[in-house]
């Protein structure tokens, strides 16, 4: 039969199905509550939920609770100075040690300055003056703010008590004597040292894999649950070809993740005032070959998800790794071989590589060549994977419709 | 039900089996050159945490290649920097980081001050012994005033200590409530829940209890074993001792099966029980507030953050266990869980109603 049409013909009618089938998806995807929670409503409400989560952005004022046993001037300049540092306040003072720790058991401070009787005598005699820090090491950023305070005070303080002593002539002296080399410190990306800038961007990207891996296997486990037969892919004189099918169903979300993509990579960070350096056409360099290579990806798993529901099991609980293989929060040069392999397999790693390279630090295509690469594998090696799987879908819906003939005829037959 | 935490554990514990990131690529822009600028490169690249893995030419490059992620930072010498040492000119020494890779940044960086600290302090200290002075003059000169740091219960700022005992039970919640509404609500789906309902004489209490009970055994025991995984064989510090970590894994299981099946109640459908479910876990790995913390958070999500039993799960953790102090300093949160595990009261006579009329709509 084929042989009689031409070639193009051929192929008219294979891109008309692909539209009836693109058409039919788009059909499906808005009737079906569960996939429209999770191809509209997650993509739009979690990226505001998260931003607004990490918005404050860095942490100021941890409250910390002191003990001074020195009651000098020295301990208390040492206070003010440390109250007054935008990211610690002094909020409790304890006559000793074992107050303080009760506060820490409260909640109510995160850390102690602790002064000794001899803080002043120290330093008045040249000796060397110890202030203890405590910190409670269950919140990473309240140490870092409290350690990082006492430590700049510290250093003035020394600072100024060496001027005097140094024997210096003049102001210039005394700042040579006490820095002799001035080290600058400069932040890239992240002036700020924020921890939403730090963050979000991973989180903004994977939300789009994970929402797009959730909503296609939901549409394919309705479309299973729908058919009689319990398959993929219904009978039907439109479904004749692997690359309709799959071509088809994969241009309507395409046609959704483009404007969720859209929205999710410029509207969020620009609400929240995130760092957002992208350029036009990088973004869009990278955000092809993501999406299609998490439709196809997503495709792929759908085939092998045989009841709606476990999808959601499945994908949830990938989520966090997923995030961590990135690199976002662990350094990528420090994930182990096995789970670099593993990471390279999912699309989310080079995609949020790739967002962060273009939109936080403000990259070119040149400089995301390897995302930008291996993201196009991906998007081919899916392509065939998912085209393998629904080739096996249509073989099994045959066989079942030719067992259902079989048996009519058989009953018939008998009759 | 058990191979997904499996892996999950595993995941977590093996990722930072190093405690700390250890050898992170640094750069340096050496327009300088001499003996004294490549003694300071040398300490760095000495630096357990640093290694220095490339040279450029200009702090262009050097840019560049951050932007490529081939490092995460560069340290760069002006031309003359030896010069102005020698001269007194107080020479300027940049060092440039990656905000973005917050960890990899803030590591470098506290390598970088110790060895320019040491830096500035050994030519005052060659000067001053130079002097005559002894070394306990010394070192009181150069630091009249020092930090004594004590960082209770995790000395290594261990990152697998830190991290892994708040993301893998924040990922088993997100088992268990999943689990849960989906085991309530594949009865519905299969058509089986008029005959559950049967086997309990119509008493939702007996049907819901017949259900979760082996769950709970299940859930229970793989949260021990977990428990046991990272705080004996690992060796997490856990000051509260056993009792507190037993008292935990009960709470935690019946927090998250009453969620489940409270979800379930509120929704009696398997599909918006189970989303309501992911949701809410997903949400709990940040609004429980291990990584960044709560009280820096705005009011509303402060407010929003107890409702999610991670937050409860993590203070409890961190009061009792981590901390050592009493269960007393924790009762708020450990009220929470309890009230989380009576949820399913409030809810249960709506699972009834769905079991006895609904029928599966896919």
């Amino acid at each position: 039969m084929r042989n009689e049409k031409g070639l193009f013909a051929q192929i008219a009618q294979g891109i008309s199905d692909m539209c009836y089938i693109w058409w039919l998806e788009m059909k499906n995807t808005i009737k079906d509550e569960g996939v429209l929670i999770f191809f509209i409503l997650v993509p739009l409400g979690y990226p505001l939920l998260y931003s607004w989560i990490y918005n404050n952005e860095v942490v100021r004022d941890v409250p910390v609770a002191i003990v001074d046993m020195s009651h000098s001037q020295e301990s208390r300049k040492f206070i003010r100075e440390f109250d007054a540092s935008p990211d610690t306040h002094a909020a409790y003072y304890c006559n000793n040690l074992e107050d303080a720790k009760n506060l820490v058991g409260k909640q109510a401070v995160h850390g102690v300055l602790y002064f000794p009787s001899d803080f002043q005598k120290q330093i008045a005699r040249g000796g060397q003056a110890k202030v203890d820090v405590y910190c409670d090491m269950s919140l990473m950023l309240t140490y870092k703010a409290i350690f990082q305070s006492a430590q700049a005070i510290a250093l003035n303080m020394s600072s100024e008590i060496q001027k005097p002593k140094s024997g210096g002539f003049t102001n210039r002296d005394d700042e040579l004597n006490t820095e002799p080399i001035h080290i600058e410190r400069i932040q890239m990306f992240n002036s700020t040292g924020g921890y939403g800038n730090a963050l979000l961007p991973g989180v903004l990207i994977l939300i789009l894999q994970q929402t797009l891996l959730l909503g296609i296997g939901l549409a394919a486990g309705t479309a299973r649950e729908n058919n009689r037969y319990k398959d993929l892919v219904p009978i039907s004189k439109h479904y004749n070809g692997i690359f309709r099918i799959v071509l088809g169903k994969s241009m309507c979300y395409f046609m959704i993740y483009c404007v969720m993509a859209a929205y999710i990579t410029l509207c969020v960070p620009r609400f929240f005032h995130f760092t957002s350096l992208v350029h036009a056409s990088s973004l869009v360099c990278l955000m092809i070959p993501y999406l299609l290579s998490c439709i196809f990806f997503g495709m792929t798993i759908s085939c092998v998800v045989r009841y709606r529901e476990n999808v959601l099991l499945l994908v949830v609980f990938t989520s966090v790794p997923f995030l961590f293989m990135s690199g976002i929060s662990w350094p990528a040069s420090n994930i182990p071989a096995f789970w670099k392999a593993v990471g390279s397999l999912i699309p989310s790693t080079f995609g949020i590589k790739g967002f962060l390279k273009i939109s936080s630090m403000g990259a070119t295509i040149q400089d995301m060549a390897e995302e930008y690469k291996a993201l196009w594998i991906q998007t081919v090696c899916y392509f065939f994977t998912a085209c393998m799987v629904y080739r096996a879908q249509i073989i099994a819906a045959r066989k079942h419709a030719i067992e259902r003939l079989e048996l009519l005829k058989k009953k018939f037959g008998a009759e | 039900m058990i191979g997904g935490p499996l892996i999950v554990i595993l995941f977590f514990t093996s990722l930072m089996d190093n405690g700390q990131p250890t050898d992170m690529p640094c750069g340096i822009v050496d327009l300088d050159n001499t003996s004294t600028t490549r003694a300071m490169t040398r300490k760095l690249d000495a630096f357990e945490m640093t290694k220095v893995t490339a040279y450029y030419n200009s702090v262009d490059e050097a840019r560049e290649a951050i932007q490529r992620g081939d490092i995460y930072a560069f340290l760069y010498f002006p031309k003359g920097t030896t010069d102005k040492i020698l001269a007194n000119r107080q020479p300027t020494i940049s060092f440039y980081y990656n905000g973005v890779v917050m960890l990899a940044g803030n590591m470098m960086y506290k390598d970088l001050t110790t060895v320019t600290t040491l830096g500035s302090a050994a030519v005052g200290a060659a000067k001053l012994s130079a002097l005559g002075k002894t070394p306990v003059e010394i070192k009181a000169f150069l630091q009249p005033v020092s930090v004594n740091l004590h960082m209770i219960g995790n000395p290594w700022a261990n990152y697998n200590v830190y991290l892994s005992t708040i993301m893998i039970p924040g990922i088993l919640f997100l088992f268990y409530f999943l689990i849960t509404a989906y085991s309530i609500g594949t009865e519905l789906k299969f058509n089986r829940a008029h005959e559950w309902m049967r086997m309990a004489d119509n008493n939702i209490f007996v049907a819901i209890a017949g259900k979760t009970i082996p769950q709970f055994m299940v859930f229970f025991t793989v949260f021990m074993c977990f428990s046991w995984y990272i705080y004996g064989y690992l060796g997490f510090p856990h000051p509260g001792g056993i009792g507190k970590i037993v008292l935990l894994a009960l709470l935690t299981v019946l927090a998250a099966q009453g969620f489940g099946i409270f979800a379930f109640g509120l929704m009696p459908s398997l599909r918006m029980s189970m989303s309501i479910c992911s949701l809410w876990g997903v949400v709990g790995f940040s609004a429980a507030g291990a990584t960044y913390p709560v009280f820096a958070m705005d009011s509303m999500i402060e407010a929003i953050a107890q409702l999610i039993p991670l937050r409860h799960y993590y203070m409890i953790y961190q009061i009792c266990i981590f901390n050592g102090y009493p269960l007393s300093d924790a009762w708020p949160n450990i009220a929470a869980l309890i009230i989380f595990a009576a949820l399913p009261l409030l809810t249960l006579w709506n699972v009834k109603k769905a079991m006895l009329n609904y029928v599966y709509i896919p």
